[in-house]
């Protein structure tokens, strides 16, 4: 019977649906199912589920390290191999992908059937191209990921490693049932799961009340996302039938509603279809954090740097677009959605990095950073364009990643320091020079420096995008202006953090870090320089391990400008023919008109669009990729000057025009005191959560504690009299367990004869038969 | 007869097994003598493998026998784990010391023996088609355990359950085979599928319905439903927790497979979909009356034992109403199919009680008796995390908490129920299961919540590892196989296959000849086919 089940293709008929196979002819119906698995164009091979399996095994093992009270580096090494050999598999499932996508199951989950109606979601795993591109990011960053972790959790070595580790293999679990899953309750599964693993990691270090905090916040925010990816889930499957991909997107009906939406008329399309996406939406929100739902991700950083890097930066948090991107032809039939995700994506990316611009700690600067570059995400989403979105998710990994693996060895080696008023110079200290040069490209990147970075051609996609489309011409130069912000904010860091006069307070993790041995040796003569209170701390540099991780990142975020170049120009390169050939495929005729006289579209779904006046975008006159490069460049470059003046050391590190010498005080100060209350609201992130605890935590709370009240009186009250009731019953009829052996041959016979007599009585009264 | 042993090859495999448990469980050399419940391992795999491709039969319930039989084979593996240093304990640490080994005082022998005698009565059950047959099995799979009881401790109270035990079991038996011996006076054969072909024809005489309802009453002693139900706490409570889960799962496993057997002669399809009237009255106050006693009894216990003794009357009061709704219309769906339901249930209910026994088994006192009363689980999960969990695990799926196994099960029931129309019996499920509550969450709260340290009274965990190691693969086994709980279902679903006799069959002279038989069946579907194409 397993095996029967574990050869079942998606698409055969379930047993229940066939009763009739139900005699003995077990061998020859196994055959049958064999072969019909074999002849299934869309069965793919089984070992691709090692990509699942692996984690798993990683997850089991950590948990056997911990039980069994390893106290050596095993599990981290035990989790670099599973996951490397994870990625090698995905790396061979994209060499082998044959342009078809193909689904490979683990086994029969949920198969039920009702009237002519069924329920289907396996255990099964959808590839694609989509699938791919996400996966391959997802295996490759937590690989290298881990191994940086191998180095940053030394200090927990122990439990809290296996812990650590555990958690992590089973996030990469969640993160491949959520990306590769072939329905929407493997990418419900999954999405609980990362959200489940991300509140595990948040609340790592759980003998800290903040940690904790941050956690619970973490989870409950994501809780109302969820709430939206469920009624979602729920709905396609009541309007559709079907929450499998390959049926669902394949729905005759799906494609009646998208031809309607490609002449514009939304009318014929129901309310409840166009629902599904606004759900869908709400869910996408949660988990990548855009507002109003954004609060939990800066406060996320609680966890350690490992993760804030995997999970909030790079993978979890790109969840929403990997959803919207999956989900584009339901989007596209919702009249309203789209053009929601692109306002949102908008207003978070502005106020996010206007936030970010007054923090002082940096990795809540970087968390504010990805809050907005998200927003970016999702603008391109709701500007039609998947695949620059895509694009700036994927160079965002590499560059977030690296930037903040860059903050967390500069926390790990200043004993937990991040405020940017108390670090200085740190790029020339003994030891730090790769620091400093690795998180000078990934600021680069992220600032989008013109030309040199990839940060720069995957935000250019979506700032082009914005003007060619009509009516969101607006929005274009919202994303602009917030461009020249992130280069402020990006520069501020490095210019105040790791260039300038040498200066260091170590944070208040002192005796937890300097007492233990890695690195003393080589650290001695490394300290900061006279000027700090305290003579005995010594910051370690960061070993191997951290530098290797550094600099491969630093390499893969400059060589991904090449992504959007090598294969297929007509996509939008490599990332654009990934995209092309999935279900998030969808060509804006507007970029199409612009660019490129005739899309050839190989995709499995015929995709239109909005029609209007497909005037080409101009900006300054100018096409509009190239009016972008010339705006979006000079802006960056404005915004990094800016940066240089105001913060940037005396002399050519603060490109000449800097003026500190201090680590503490800068031109800034000045002008911040002058600002009026402005910039002490922007570092009090603009008072949101305290607003939201005025008005939804407080009224919660009141209304809770009323109901608790009436629970406890009202209902406690009568459950308890209802409770009472078969406990009196029980005493009434406890005698009869007398424990007599008589006594219980009496009452069998008794109970035989009153039990006929009754039985005898009904049937009389009835009008039985006999 | 090839048919049969074909059938019968697991029962074959366990009772040269048996013989060799004898032998082996006096040997003097100590190496043999711990063979034996290896011996009863292999067996009971080579049993489950022998079972996976048994064919199909001619009966009522021509698929029943590969699943029932994996079913028996694989919780059988379960108990017998848990069984692991139940009886000889004293004697071995006296060999230890240097004694003699004494094969007058051992017991090790015939306890594993009589378990596989009782495993072996529980699959010829299954394979059951003939009521002497059955009668035989079902003493097969009881008489063994009387003694297993008995022996299981070393306590005086281990002795009395055994004897009530046996008294009332033999009133039992006496019970059903009366109903037996009528049902064969008013059908004039033993085999069960002439017996429904008799009922199909000529309708159910009313010496047939006494003797069915007799019957019915009387193997319900088996399952511990209300009114055979009273030695169930007395017994479970004196015998030790290994036997006691024994006691749980097989002869409960053998009364329901026997009911469905006797219920199947009479048919489900005779009164459009359910069961004759008489029948139909006689099990819904059955099962009313048994989950309710059962619920009710449990509520003010305070030995665990007894909880569970309680909780597993309640059990099969539930599972009664699977067989009130029987399997529902021919090729109709799982969750429409009461037997489908009974099945699944029996599975579920195997592996969370043995998993709650294990704990149970796994904890004693420093004098060496065991973990019984409600004191001695407090703050279990922090004192002994696997056991503790491992009980909250499995007493929250008794419960029926959703995402375990045996909250699957009782949905199984539940729409059984609904779709054959019992909407008032469900009802009284519903209330039951609340009133439930109350015990299993007092259980999962002593478990889980630490009251005080100092009053805890001094518990350890027994040395036989292998006991902990049935409590785990059972709380796994809740977990987790809701998610694979696909193929479990289908396979209750294939096995539950009810095919109803067919009216209008001359009776044969001659019942010997089971090929003539077949010949006849095949005869008269022709015959309604030709019916039905004109």
């Amino acid at each position: 019977m397993i095996t029967a089940s574990l050869f079942n293709s998606f698409s055969m008929p379930a047993f229940l649906a066939d009763p009739s196979a139900g005699h003995g002819e077990a061998s020859q119906h196994l055959a049958q199912l064999a072969e019909h698995a074999a002849q299934h164009p869309n069965a793919g091979p089984k070992w691709v589920l090692l990509i699942v399996l692996l984690p798993v095994l990683g997850f089991v093992l950590n948990a056997f390290y911990a039980a069994f009270g390893n106290k050596s580096k095993i599990p981290a090494w035990t989790t670099i191999a599973l996951l490397a050999t994870a990625f090698i598999a995905t790396l061979s499932m994209f060499l082998s992908y044959e342009g078809t996508p193909y689904t490979v199951q683990a086994f029969e989950w949920f198969n039920l059937h009702y009237g002519d109606k069924s329920f289907v979601a396996n255990f099964s795993f959808y590839i694609d191209k989509l699938t791919i591109l996400w996966m391959l990011f997802v295996t490759g960053l937590a690989t290298l990921i881990a191994l940086y972790a191998s180095e940053y959790m030394s200090h927990d070595i122990g439990l809290g490693y296996c812990r650590f580790f555990a958690a992590f293999c089973l996030f990469v679990f969640s993160m491949a049932c959520l990306v590769m899953g072939d329905n929407m309750l493997m990418l419900y599964l999954g999405w609980e799961g990362v959200g489940l693993c991300s509140y595990l990691l948040i609340g790592y270090f759980y003998k800290k009340p903040s940690a904790v905090a941050a956690a619970k916040k973490a989870f409950i925010v994501n809780r109302i996302g969820d709430l939206g990816l469920a009624l979602g889930v729920y709905l396609t499957f009541v309007h559709f039938g079907t929450v499998q991909y390959s049926e669902l997107f394949a729905n005759e009906t799906l494609h009646t509603y998208i031809n309607a939406a490609a002449t514009g008329d939304f009318s014929h399309i129901p309310a409840q279809a166009q629902w599904i996406a606004l759900l869908l939406m709400v869910g996408a929100f949660g988990k990548s954090a855009q507002f109003p739902l954004y609060v939990w991700l800066p406060d996320a950083m609680e966890g350690p740097t490992p993760v804030s890097a995997l999970i909030h930066a790079a993978t979890m948090v790109t969840a929403g677009v990997y959803l919207i991107a999956r989900f584009y032809p339901i989007f596209l039939v919702s009249e309203h959605a789209l053009p929601i995700v692109a306002w949102i994506g908008t207003i978070t990316a502005l106020l996010a990095a206007t936030i970010g611009m007054a923090q002082f700690d940096i990795k809540r600067i970087m968390a504010y950073s990805t809050v907005s570059q998200l927003g970016y995400m999702f603008a391109a989403l709701g500007l039609l364009s998947t695949t620059g979105a895509a694009f700036h998710v994927l160079t965002h990994a590499f560059f977030k990643a690296l930037l903040f693996l860059a903050c967390g060895a500069v926390m790990h080696g200043f004993a937990g320091q991040l405020d940017l008023r108390k670090l200085s110079g740190v790029a020339w200290m003994k030891g730090w020079g790769i620091v400093g040069v690795t998180m000078l490209v990934g600021c680069m990147n992220l600032a989008g420096l013109p030309y040199i970075t990839s940060g720069f051609y995957s935000k250019d996609m979506i700032l082009a995008e914005a003007f060619i489309t009509p009516g969101y011409r607006m929005i274009g130069w919202i994303l602009v202006f917030t461009a020249i912000l992130t280069a402020y904010y990006t520069f501020r860091v490095y210019f105040r953090v790791f260039v300038g006069p040498q200066h260091a307070e170590p944070g208040d993790e002192h005796d937890d870090h300097d007492d233990h041995a890695h690195g003393e040796e080589q650290n001695h003569d490394a300290g900061p320089h006279g000027d700090h209170h305290s003579d005995h701390f010594h910051p370690h540099a960061p070993g191997w391990a951290i530098n290797t991780v550094l600099v491969i990142l630093a390499c893969a975020s400059m060589l991904s400008i090449s992504l959007a170049y090598i294969q297929k120009a007509e996509h939008h390169g490599w990332v654009g023919s990934m995209v092309a050939e999935s279900s998030a495929s969808y060509h804006s005729p507007y970029a199409a008109e612009a660019h490129y006289a005739h899309v050839e579209h190989t995709d499995m779904h015929p995709v239109a669009g909005p029609v209007g006046t497909a005037a080409p975008g101009k900006v300054f006159g100018m096409d509009a990729h190239a009016g972008m490069i010339l705006v979006s460049g000079l802006g960056a470059i404005f915004g990094v000057l800016v940066a240089a003046y105001f913060h940037g050391p005396k002399g050519w590190q603060g490109l000449f025009i800097g003026g500190r010498t201090e680590s503490d005080k800068c031109r800034m100060d000045a002008i911040a005191r002058r600002a009026g209350p402005l910039p002490r609201l922007a570092e009090n992130k603009w008072f949101v959560d305290e607003i939201y605890a005025a008005i939804l935590v407080t009224p919660l709370r009141i209304i809770s504690h009323i109901f608790h009240w009436i629970d406890k009186l009202l209902l406690d009250g009568l459950v308890n009299l209802f409770g009472f009731l078969p406990r009196v019953f029980a005493w009434v009829i406890r005698p009869s367990q007398s424990g007599v052996l008589q006594g219980y041959a009496v009452s069998m016979a008794g109970g035989l004869a009153v039990l006929l007599f009754v039985v005898l009585v009904i049937v009389m009264n009835s009008g039985g038969a006999a | 007869m090839n048919e049969k042993l074909a059938i019968l090859w697991p029962e074959i495999f366990l009772f040269i097994a048996t013989c060799l448990v004898m032998i082996t469980g006096q040997w003097p050399s100590r190496a043999i003598r711990h063979l034996t419940p290896w011996i009863c391992a292999i067996a009971l795999t080579v049993a489950f493998f022998a079972a996976m491709s048994s064919p199909t039969t001619q009966g009522m319930f021509p698929a029943i026998v590969p699943y029932a039989k994996m079913l028996i084979a694989g919780v059988g593996m379960l108990i017998l784990l848990l069984l692991s240093g139940t009886v000889d304990r004293e004697l071995e640490r006296e060999v230890d010391n240097g004694k003699a080994f004494s094969s007058i005082r051992s017991n090790r022998g015939e306890f594993y023996a009589f378990f596989m005698f009782s495993i072996t009565g529980l699959m010829l059950t299954a394979s059951a088609d003939d009521l002497i047959w059955l009668f035989l099995a079902l003493e097969l799979t009881s008489l063994p355990t009387y003694i297993m009881v008995a022996i299981s401790t070393n306590e005086k109270k281990s002795l009395e359950a055994a004897v009530k035990y046996f008294f009332l079991g033999a009133l039992g038996a006496a019970t059903f085979l009366y109903g037996f011996a009528l049902i064969y006076g008013s059908a004039g054969s033993t085999n069960l599928n002439e017996i429904a072909q008799v009922y199909a024809t000529n309708g159910i005489s009313s010496i047939g319905m006494i003797g069915l309802l007799i019957a019915v009453i009387g193997i319900s002693f088996k399952i511990a439903a209300v009114p055979m139900h009273f030695y169930t706490p007395d017994v479970y409570q004196g015998a030790a927790s290994p036997v006691a889960a024994m006691l749980a799962f097989v002869p409960k496993t053998a009364g329901f497979l026997a009911l469905m057997f006797i219920l199947g002669t009479a048919g489900w399809a005779s009164n459009g979909n359910h069961l004759p009237v008489e029948l139909e009255a006689t099990l819904w106050i059955m099962a009313a009356l048994t989950m309710t006693v059962g619920n009710i009894l449990a509520l003010l216990q305070s030995s665990v034992k007894r909880i569970l003794a309680y909780s597993s009357i309640a059990h099969s009061g539930y599972m009664l109403v699977g067989l009130i709704a029987g399997p529902g219309e021919a090729g109709g769906p799982f969750y429409q199919n009461g037997i489908a339901a009974i099945l699944f249930y029996l599975l579920t209910y195997g592996v969370m009680t043995v998993g709650v026994f294990a704990v149970l088994a796994s904890l004693e006192h420093r004098n060496g008796t065991e973990a019984d009363d409600i004191n001695d689980i407090r703050g279990l999960c922090k004192s002994q995390p696997v056991l503790g969990w491992t009980l909250v695990i499995c007493v929250l799926s008794m419960l029926g908490f959703p995402p375990l196994l045996g909250f699957l099960g009782k949905v199984g029931l539940f729409t059984s129920g609904i779709a054959a129309g019992q909407y008032a019996l469900i009802v009284i499920l519903g209330i039951n299961s609340a009133i439930a509550a109350c015990y299993y969450l007092r259980l999962v709260a002593t478990a889980y919540i630490d009251d005080d340290s100092k009053t805890r009274p001094t518990i350890y965990p027994s040395p036989f590892f292998m006991r902990k190691i049935a409590g785990v693969i059972s709380a796994f086994a809740v977990l987790f196989l809701l998610v694979f709980a696909q193929p479990l279902v289908n396979g209750a679903y294939k096995a539950s296959e009810y095919v109803p006799a067919i009216a209008g069959e001359p009776e044969h002279e001659d019942h010997h000849a089971q090929d003539e038989i077949k010949d006849n069946d095949e005869h008269a579907s022709n015959e309604v086919a030709i019916i039905t194409n004109d």
